[in-house]
């Protein structure tokens, strides 16, 4: 990251430049080891044209001061999360309390900003593995065929049958209950939908010119899927990435909500919201304020992706 | 045709068979079985053998398999484990409540969505951006509502100040008034969230048939928007919808469960939330396999009437 931005300023000379190819094609799978052109090092251009896009950089204009805030929840001059205080229950929101308090005097505010860690956290964590998962088994599905082919799909499509929220919930109930089994559920749900994505990914790169002059020339397979293959993939997987991380967000608030999922005293958006319930008609902010939060960062992901995509296919712009 | 819904229907049984081979096979990797699950602390080492042996848990592995796909055939779920009641009698009276809130969704959805989605398609295609942005902007933020929120904010707004629906009470099918007036703010709830999703799929596929050169022809040769719009563009724009449509009942299934939940109502997702916190595995395997088997079903359906609405594909 810090990288990324001394880049950024090292060639702002060149700000008015041609924005890089935006099709994230070919170009991405030309990666140049050399230092000395660090500078259009493809991965850095792509985030400078993602940077350079309305709707991506009013994500990251939420998202951001978000995760910042939540960092630096010990220094704010807040009520600690746990913290309770018999002189103000069930206050509503104030100067004191922006986002009133709860039964025992617990600042909401300050447990939305630690919810809101733990969901970010889950979030990321499962676009991260069902990333990875998504790319090994969709291209070895995609790229290999036959057999193989045939049992990963086998499995993804019994995988599919299950409404993703149900499968989750089945999940957990063998699991259990906690921060990890819940970021698992939710994964394992997820992981099928990109392997499908990725295997059709690279279903429709296999018959690319540029693949069939790699194999001319004798390219190993591996050096024509790392190279090739799977580097040409990345951009409409981080596409699908981002709406997956706003997904599991909100699977996770359902779950914990359920009382199934993240359970108290690990704070969660969800269980905030399933405990405000109980209260919802003398203390409607227990419940309330923290679900535009999570509303908020779904948004945001969502324009995160759809940013993505038009830096990827200025096509899709309308 | 035949041949097609044929290959469908074989993918269906290979896939429901999946299922319940799946949900079988990992439930029986739960540390601790079903009788001591059931037992809990109350029965020593040899009655709880004897337990084992009743309900058929020291049998090989593949044994109860054959068994219990057998007792799936004829409709015998089994016994709750907590409670002893017949798994199937309980799904009986949940299912049409269930079934009923699904399915007045869908129509609710289906009504609202497709004029709203036709309407910001044709605004956005007339240049006219300020209802488009209005119509899709609202949609987007509606779609990412969760939906447990939504209802919350519903039940503090429709039920708790304006008292217009009961928060919660029995709901007894003889009685339709009564049915309504308890079922419709879940529905709502579910709507906003369909409503919102289909109403951009018809969007994005009407827009992108408007610009079709049989739309100009119609054009030119007089019709009226209003029937260029309905009967020209939205009839071409149908199979996305229709596919949609059918993907969406997943996430409709997911949010009833949800609303059942805030709603205290007696169906499918209540049993299956109850089956959890009180560890009755055998409830939960079988609503699981149910809400799979219910999905598989409808998707096939989508496949079908996607084949009779174009011919051209094929799969």
């Amino acid at each position: 990251m810090t990288d990324a931005m001394s880049l950024g300023r090292s060639t702002s000379g060149e700000a008015d430049a041609p924005l890089p190819r935006p099709t994230g094609g070919p170009a991405i799978a030309q990666r140049s080891a050399a230092p000395a052109a660090a500078r259009s090092v493809p991965a850095f251009r792509g985030l400078r044209a993602v940077l350079a896009n309305r709707k991506a950089r009013i994500a990251l204009m939420i998202l951001v001061p978000i995760r910042v805030l939540t960092a630096l929840l010990p220094w704010l001059p807040l009520q600690a999360p746990l913290q309770t205080n018999l002189r103000a229950m069930m206050k509503p929101p104030s100067f004191t309390f922006p986002f009133g308090t709860d039964r025992m005097g617990r600042d909401v505010l300050s447990r939305t900003l630690e919810g809101v860690k733990v969901s970010l956290f889950v979030g990321f964590s499962v676009a991260f593995i069902s990333l990875v998962f998504g790319i090994v088994l969709g291209t070895v599905s995609g790229f290999f065929g036959k057999v193989v082919d045939r049992a990963i799909m086998t499995v993804v499509d019994i995988f599919l049958a299950f409404p993703s929220l149900l499968l989750a919930i089945g999940l957990v109930s063998i699991v259990g209950t906690g921060l990890v089994p819940v970021i698992m559920a939710i994964a394992l749900a997820d992981i099928p939908r990109f392997i499908r994505l990725q295997r059709s990914l690279v279903l429709g790169l296999r018959s690319r010119a540029y693949i069939d002059a790699a194999r001319t020339v004798r390219a190993s397979q591996w050096w024509l899927l790392s190279r090739h293959v799977v580097p040409n993939t990345i951009a409409s997987l981080l596409v699908a990435a981002s709406i997956a991380a706003a997904n599991a967000i909100l699977v996770e608030a359902s779950l914990s909500f359920l009382g199934l999922g993240i359970m108290p005293p690990e704070p969660s958006l969800g269980n905030l919201i399933r405990d405000g319930q109980t209260y919802l008609e003398q203390a409607w902010w227990i419940s309330t304020l923290p679900g535009v939060v999570i509303l908020a960062i779904a948004i945001s992901l969502h324009f995160l992706s759809d940013g993505i995509r038009e830096v990827l296919d200025p096509r899709s712009r309308k | 045709m035949l041949a097609f819904v044929l290959k469908k229907f074989a993918q269906l049984f290979v896939t429901t068979l999946g299922v319940v081979t799946l949900v079988f096979f990992t439930l029986r990797l739960i540390p601790g079985d079903a009788a001591s699950a059931m037992a809990g602390d109350s029965l020593s080492g040899e009655a709880l053998e004897r337990l084992r042996e009743q309900m058929g848990l020291t049998q090989p592995l593949m044994t109860q398999y054959a068994t219990y796909l057998k007792s799936l055939l004829v409709l015998d779920f089994g016994q709750t484990i907590t409670t002893g009641l017949s798994v199937y009698d309980l799904m009986k009276s949940a299912l049409p409540i269930t079934l009923l809130i699904a399915l007045s969704t869908i129509v609710i959805t289906v009504v609202a969505a497709i004029p709203l989605g036709t309407l910001a398609a044709f605004m956005a295609h007339k240049g006219r951006k300020g209802l488009d942005n209005l119509i899709t902007g609202t949609a987007m933020v509606l779609d990412l509502m969760p939906s447990f929120w939504t209802g919350l904010v519903f039940l503090l707004f429709f039920s708790l100040t304006l008292r217009w629906f009961p928060a919660s009470g029995d709901v007894d099918m003889s009685d339709p008034f009564s049915v309504l007036h308890r079922l419709a703010l879940p529905v709502l709830v579910l709507a906003v969230t369909q409503i919102a999703t289909m109403a951009r799929i018809t969007r994005t596929a009407v827009l992108e048939v408007l610009g079709e050169d049989y739309i100009r022809t119609a054009r030119s040769l007089g019709w009226s928007e209003l029937r260029v719009l309905f009967r020209h563009a939205l009839k071409n724009a149908a199979l996305p919808i229709v596919t949609v449509i059918g993907l969406s009942f997943g996430s409709l299934l997911n949010g009833t469960v949800i609303v059942e939940f805030i709603f205290n109502i007696p169906g499918i997702g209540s049993l299956l939330v109850n089956g959890i916190n009180s560890r009755d595995y055998q409830m939960v395997q079988n609503l699981i396999i149910f809400y799979a088997l219910i999905f598989v079903t409808i998707n096939f359906a989508t496949d079908i009437i996607y084949r009779k609405l174009d011919p051209r594909v094929t799969f």
